[in-house]
């Protein structure tokens, strides 16, 4: 390898910058898939990425398809707001009373450990095809982190914390107000960062199996009509949207947990 | 009462309130389907679930379905566990190639890969094919970056303190790295085990041809309502056991 | 000692953590009384396990003991007493969420301070322990020395009359406990507060205390109570003085066994677990 100018060289800029050299790869994967995609695999099959990209615009305007992705983004808002609000709840009734928490934990954990794709039929079968069931089974698997984490947050207090505040006069109250409670907000954060991908993992999942209105509609018209453009393209919007979720909440864990530093 | 008394209690006490949450949820249950009017359609009765699944277990009749399901699940383990430990015991190597891969890998693993289900399906069809591809696609992450975690972050004490005994390029693989990163990468292949059941049970819940998932679906269109929910009951024991299994084994490994 | 000079008066106290018959059973502290007079800085010092901190978590009513009963002044220690008794603990007891200026005021929060004082007494006890600069930080920010002046500046906002510090320095390196003992030191001769402060290191009871009280090994109670005539504020050039010497030797000589005897208590009921 030889260097043209002190470490302006190509190999080096690599090296000094992994975003480069990842980036390449992604370019790269692309490439093939372009290739691999226009001569050798039927077009039924599969998309090159240059047509799918083309195509975006067509995806968006065939009718319904905007309605369907605005009505996932509203079971996919409504489903966290609901996990949130329940799993905070039941995580604080479960972890500050420590006969609640003996008893139900080990029946949360044993919820939390059950298959629940199984029961999605189930789900159907009492909430509809509509936004209802998709919002009940993204809760059901949103709302287990976050009574999980709230738990840990609330139970892992140093004990001279709640010791110091007690020889300084606290109340029960005052002692959940000052000290339990802003401990546990970073747990809570966390807990909503892995509550979002279980809600996104829910929601899509309902959505998936049967669909009136949702994108779940469109996934089953695109694949049963071997139209791999526009199902891609779907599947890219969707998978962008799950990306913007995921990192708004993550940016939110961020900057809430900062004393979590030390 | 003594200290040592009243915890004793306490933990009794608890252990019934447990016993009686579960009982008081079956018996619920059963006022609900035979004195409340719920209907059969939506809510078996317990004991009619209960006869059904006898049935099942006697007959046989889960066996084909199961296969399906365990045999998909072992082929897509198999691939993932392989090619995630290789690729990441090759991504660990340096750590630039760690400073490329890593945030490109847990980036792809963040979105929901259930996504790219009906795409597999589009290429493979609704055979068995579509769910192993989509369970090897999903447990491979969690054991490809658990393994460079693994091999990855050891310690540098441990391999200075090698070296510095003249430990060979093999000695320091078998006796330093494994043993240092084993933890993690147990730890990886559990996490992935558990996503791959996961993944092929909903695979086969929502598009496929054969299966446990598939079976209770196929119950529920067919209004089978009590057959259904001992296939369902059926399949959360199966899962149970599986992963119940393979913690041990993750225990016992990590113990030594 | 006449009443109305008795700060804290310890009657009997001994206590345990088991029950009898439990292999665990552990007799903390055997009987002890002692009296400890109003503004006197009073060290309690002994091996491991000798039950100083039970004794003080004990004064401050943090822990019921077994048998015997505290007062203070003239009533009987059953809980906390947040307006007599302020804690420095060794652990950094600091509520990592909070600013130095919000620990410090948290604490008056739960005393019940009135609002209205919050902010002048914040800004006075840090400036106090040298903090005033340092009162937006987190404690993730600071030192383990400034942590510690920080506990400290909670404990002295709350204008008790009697400080409990249970090895208030014992994480620290031993040249941040050298300056934090003589500004320690500085800082108490300006106030009157009765102290009771525990302690493992020798130079640092006789360089603090007015009295010392020499505890044996497990289980605990008072050896002998020596006592340290030496005007406050104590000056840096009192550690190298012949008075010093003498008084660190005899605490020495009083402790030498003791501590071998707890190392030995220790090394068996290591022993006996590993079996």
């Amino acid at each position: 390898m030889r260097q043209r100018n002190h470490d302006q060289s190509v190999p080096a800029l690599l090296l000094r910058h992994p975003a480069y050299a990842r980036l390449g790869i992604i370019l790269v994967l692309l490439l093939c898939w372009e290739i691999a995609a226009r001569w050798w695999i039927d077009p039924m099959f599969l998309s090159p990425p240059s047509r799918v990209l083309g195509s975006l615009t067509d995806v968006v305007e065939t009718t319904g398809v905007p309605a369907a992705i605005g009505i996932t983004f509203f079971e996919l808002a409504v489903a966290f707001v609901l996990s949130v609000i329940i799993g905070l709840a039941i995580g604080l009734a479960i972890g500050l009373q420590r006969f609640a928490h003996r008893s139900f934990m080990p029946i949360v954990l044993l919820l939390y450990g059950t298959p629940q794709i199984t029961i999605l039929p189930l789900f159907i079968l009492y909430f509809g095809i509509g936004p209802p069931s998709k919002i009940a089974f993204g809760v059901t698997h949103g709302m287990f982190p976050i009574i999980v984490t709230v738990i840990a947050g609330v139970q892992n207090i140093k004990p001279i914390l709640m010791t110091a505040a007690r020889s300084m006069g606290a109340s029960k109250w005052q002692i959940f107000r000052w000290v339990i409670l802003p401990h546990m907000v970073p747990s809570f954060f966390a807990g909503m960062r892995l509550g979002m991908s279980g809600v996104l993992l829910g929601v899509l999942l309902a959505e998936l199996y049967v669909s009136s209105a949702g994108i779940g509609y469109f996934t089953t018209i695109f694949t049963q009509s071997f139209d791999p453009t526009k199902l891609l393209g779907l599947i890219s919007i969707l998978a962008a949207m799950a990306i913007v979720l995921n990192e708004l909440v993550r940016r939110a864990e961020v900057h809430y947990g900062r004393w979590r530093a030390e | 009462m003594s200290a040592r008394g009243r915890s004793m209690r306490n933990r009794l006490l608890s252990r019934a309130v447990q016993i009686a949450f579960l009982l008081g949820l079956i018996l619920l249950w059963y006022l609900a389907t035979t004195q409340w009017g719920v209907s059969q359609l939506l809510l078996p009765n317990p004991v009619a679930v209960y006869h059904e699944l006898m049935n099942v277990l006697s007959s046989g009749e889960f066996v084909p379905d199961l296969k399906v399901t365990l045999s998909e699940l072992a082929i897509a383990f198999g691939i993932s566990s392989v090619s995630g430990i290789a690729l990441g015991y090759l991504i660990s190597r340096s750590h630039y190639l760690i400073r490329v891969f890593e945030p490109l890998l847990a980036g792809i693993y963040s979105i929901p890969i259930i996504l790219f289900l009906p795409l597999y399906v589009l290429f493979l069809g609704l055979g068995p094919s579509s769910k192993i591809a989509l369970g090897t696609t999903i447990s491979f992450f969690p054991i490809v970056l658990n393994t460079i975690a693994g091999f990855g972050y050891v310690d540098a004490i441990f391999i200075i303190a090698a070296r510095s005994m003249g430990a060979s390029d093999y000695q320091m693989f078998r006796y330093v790295l494994v043993p240092a990163a084993l933890p993690v990468i147990l730890t990886g292949l559990r996490v992935g085990f558990t996503v791959a059941l996961l993944s092929i049970l909903g695979s086969e819940t929502i598009a496929s041809l054969a299966g446990l998932g598939h079976r209770i679906v196929q119950l529920a269109e067919g209004m089978e309502s009590a057959r259904m929910f001992a296939y369902i009951a059926f399949a959360v024991a199966i899962a149970a056991i599986l992963n119940t299994a393979v913690s041990t084994l993750e225990n016992r490994a990590r113990r030594r | 000692m006449a009443t109305d000079a008795v700060a804290i008066s310890i009657r009997a106290v001994s206590h345990a953590f088991g029950e009898p018959g439990d292999p665990r059973y552990v007799r903390a502290l055997l009987d002890t009384s002692l009296d400890i007079a109003r503004g006197e800085l009073l060290c309690l010092i002994g091996p491991s396990g000798c039950g100083k901190s039970t004794l003080l978590n004990i004064i401050g009513g943090l822990l019921p003991p077994a048998t015997g009963a505290v007062q203070i002044g003239q009533t009987p220690v059953r809980g906390p007493l947040p307006r007599e008794v302020a804690f420095v603990f060794q652990e950094n007891a600091l509520f990592p969420w909070c600013t130095m200026a919000e620990n410090v005021t948290l604490g008056m929060v739960f005393q019940g301070v009135p609002k209205a004082e919050h902010a002048m007494r914040a800004r006075k006890s840090l400036e106090a322990v040298g903090l005033a600069e340092f009162a937006q930080h987190y404690p993730s920010e600071l030192s383990g020395g400034m942590r510690q002046r920080a506990a400290l500046a909670r404990a002295l906002s709350l204008e008790t009359g009697i400080l409990l510090m249970d090895e208030p320095f014992g994480a620290l390196d031993e040249q941040t406990r050298m300056i934090l003992g003589e500004d320690l030191s500085v800082l108490l001769a300006r106030t009157e507060k009765t102290i009771v402060f525990v302690t493992h290191s020798l130079g640092e009871a006789v360089f603090l205390a007015d009295r010392v009280a020499v505890f044996s090994a497990r289980p605990g109670t008072i050896k002998k109570i020596i006592a340290i005539n030496e005007p406050h504020p104590r000056k840096p050039e009192f550690v190298t003085s012949d008075k010093f010497h003498s008084l660190r030797n005899e605490l020495y000589t009083l402790l030498h066994d003791e501590i071998r005897k707890a190392v030995s208590q220790s090394a068996i009921t290591g022993a006996e677990a590993k079996a």
